[in-house]
């Protein structure tokens, strides 16, 4: 029997947190990593697994932007994989980045991650979002259980919208490590697993949770 | 049979017995070790391996100091003569052996009751002594200065290098040569907040709507802005000075047709 | 999922609404539907405020595609998203917020004869009963000028000359190869005469 409303829990989501680790890598040490990972992580026997994907990010705010109204503006980060056209776009929200105390092992932020279709960026646009920045990124990711690492570079676009690769041009001489788990609110032991994830890494890479607010624009 | 012993015959029953205890001991040691090897591998581990050949070394220092302590009349005195050879099995000595040596035949008591070196291997040593002696003092203390010269030379260069190595390694934790921060700050900041990475123009339209004095403004930003973009923003400059629109309009990507 | 036309069914003066609903089902029961399970379309309006230009965002959910929310804006440009879109909303309630007693919906039951499905939904707005709406499906192809004829002969059966032509919002798209969005369209341009109704005889307190 079909129910006759919706699935309560597909209208009431439950809040999902992103724990995420970050460090960067020279280009030159690339594959030494690479390799360690593949070692760590799920389907060692199998090839890298790359991604190369557009990321546009779209901003809306009030037009008289007083402070406090633009700490109210709300960006939606939109993503399309360049590498693979049948895949659906995708929106993702993120929140502001709670360090918590010393003693919490990674970085905390709320985090939602919607696939939609690909006439996403017109859409947002006609509801008042602007352009405010984009780029693409590219390279590989490995999975452990539930933790994700994903080491890649960042191309900023010399021309506006153009996302083929003579476009690119890459924003620094290293590949950016992010090690991330998405999971609902309070399941403080996936910080511990990351952790001791992450100390196997050293020294090639130390991932530590990086204050967000140590960065200017 | 037993004849009044003397005080010397005493003490070497005495001292014999205990030599023997001692390798008994030590053959109990190696025989449980080597029970442990064939048949309980799975289970041992490096510190167990380390422990039991730690116990082996403490026995034979044990048995060598046995060996040359006080009491211990002096072995090499005594003669061990044999006086029967015969080919047949003795029970009695297969029992004492443990079945290792099953008759005291002329094949194995060679072996057993050694005490020189073989022939050949005496003629070596002969021939060297021979050689050595035939060296005057002043020669040989020569050669050991230049021996010494050249060990204690070497050995300088041993601790020369190991110190480098070491402040290597030392180096490699203090400043990790494999990540670099400031590219690390660079690469999250432009995720996290789009710098490097915002266009200037979007920026500029939605901080100063297009009025006059804050043209200039503009202009000047754009200015600055120039030399860390590439070249396309060059030639869009001034159709950004003379409508804003416009240049809003292309800076969009997504334009709707 | 195949070609849909969605068509307001009128109730007659002093008739009940359900129980014209009630003789629309006999109706598809004696043409050989079989009941299967229930639907429910529903649409809710967000309102934009302190934004230069008012704007209007519709969400519409279906039982037919249970994990996708579709938002609809004015211009008729429709988002398909995962149910997820709805969190993404209470993200923006600074920027956009529900207007009171928007929710609409129509809910009813869902037939299946042989190729076709067939949907006949009462209309709620605010939890009050406003007209019926009957849904027909062509399930095995998905351009709707091939199989026009075929479902307006079904549909004529049922509602008459109600569907002497194709909905307005289609008749562009005939050609189109047609997506689970324009059934959306269809259902929301329904709605929106069904708020229109209902806003010109309640004039706002």
């Amino acid at each position: 029997m079909e129910t006759t409303s919706l699935a309560p829990s597909l209208k009431n989501i439950a809040p999902q947190q992103e724990y995420l680790l970050q460090a960067s890598i020279l280009d030159a040490n690339r594959d030494v990593l690479l390799h360690r990972l593949r070692g760590l992580c799920d389907n060692a026997e199998s090839n890298f697994e790359t991604f190369a994907d557009y990321e546009a990010v779209y901003v809306l705010s009030f037009l008289e932007s007083s402070a406090v109204q633009q700490s109210q503006a709300v960006s939606f980060r939109v993503r399309h994989a360049l590498d693979d056209p049948e895949a659906p776009d995708h929106i993702r929200y993120i929140g502001q980045a709670e360090l918590g105390d010393r003693a919490r092992p990674t970085l905390v932020r709320a985090c939602l991650d919607v696939a939609c279709s690909s006439n996403v960026r017109e859409f947002l646009q006609e509801m008042g979002f602007k352009l405010d920045y984009d780029c693409v990124m590219k390279g590989y990711f490995f999975h452990k259980g539930r933790m994700k690492v994903t080491v890649y570079k960042i191309f900023r676009l010399l021309q506006p919208g153009k996302t083929d690769s003579s476009n690119w041009e890459p924003l620094s001489m290293s590949h950016l490590v992010e090690l991330s788990v998405v999971a609902p609110l309070g399941q403080e032991q996936i910080g511990e697993d990351m952790k001791n994830f992450a100390e196997q890494l050293k020294p090639l890479v130390v991932l530590e949770k990086f204050d967000h607010r140590r960065l200017h624009n | 049979m037993q004849a009044p012993q003397s005080k010397e015959e005493k003490q070497l029953e005495t001292s014999l017995d205990d030599l023997l205890q001692r390798v008994r001991e030590l053959k109990q040691g190696i025989s449980s070790f080597i029970y442990k090897l064939e048949n309980d591998y799975q289970n041992i581990s490096w510190p167990n391996m380390m422990e039991h050949f730690g116990v082996l070394s403490s026995g034979l220092s044990t048995t060598k100091r046995l060996l040359k302590a006080e009491k211990m009349p002096l072995l090499r005195n005594y003669v061990l003569f044999p006086i029967l050879l015969s080919p047949d099995r003795d029970p009695h000595l297969e029992k004492l052996t443990e079945g290792r040596v099953l008759a005291f035949n002329h094949e194995v008591v060679p072996d057993y009751l050694r005490t020189k070196p073989e022939p050949e291997v005496e003629e070596k040593v002969q021939l060297l002594s021979v050689k050595a002696s035939s060296i005057t003092p002043e020669v040989a203390q020569k050669q050991l200065t230049a021996l010494n010269k050249i060990t204690s030379n070497i050995l300088d260069i041993i601790n020369a290098s190991s110190d480098e190595w070491d402040k290597d390694s030392n180096q490699k934790n203090v400043v990790p040569s494999t990540s670099s921060p400031q590219d690390t700050l660079t690469l999250i900041s432009a995720i996290t907040k789009g710098s490097k990475l915002r266009r200037p123009d979007p920026t500029s339209m939605q901080q100063c709507p297009p009025m006059g004095p804050t043209q200039q403004q503009q202009m000047q930003q754009q200015q600055q802005l120039q030399p860390q973009k590439p070249m396309p923003v060059v030639g869009r400059v001034p159709s950004t000075i003379k409508t804003n629109i416009k240049a809003a309009a292309t800076s969009h990507p997504y334009q709707r047709p | 999922m195949g070609v849909s036309c969605v068509y307001m069914y009128p109730v007659p003066e002093g008739r009940s609404g359900a129980h014209v609903v009630e003789v629309l089902q006999k109706q598809v029961e004696t043409i050989g539907g079989v009941k299967m399970g229930s639907f429910v379309v529903d649409c809710e309006s967000y309102l934009s405020i302190m934004l230069s230009v008012s704007k209007t965002l519709q969400i519409l959910h279906n039982t037919e595609y249970p994990a996708s929310c579709f938002a609809v804006l004015d211009s008729g440009a429709t988002l398909v998203a995962d149910t997820l879109f709805n969190g993404l909303l209470s993200h923006l309630k600074a920027y956009y917020q529900a207007r009171k007693g928007s929710k609409i919906e129509s809910k009813g039951n869902r037939y299946q004869l042989a190729d076709f499905v067939i949907k006949i939904g009462s209309v709620t707005l605010s939890g009050s009963f406003k007209g019926i709406l009957v849904e027909v499906e062509y399930c095995p192809s998905v351009i709707a000028s091939e199989c026009w004829n075929l479902m307006k002969e079904l549909l004529q059966s049922l509602i008459g000359n109600i569907a002497e032509s194709p909905p307005p919002s289609l008749k562009m798209k005939m050609d189109e190869i047609y997506t689970p969005a324009m059934t959306m369209l269809q259902y929301l341009e329904h709605f929106n005469n069904f708020r229109k109704a209902a806003a010109v005889s309640q004039p706002p307190r």
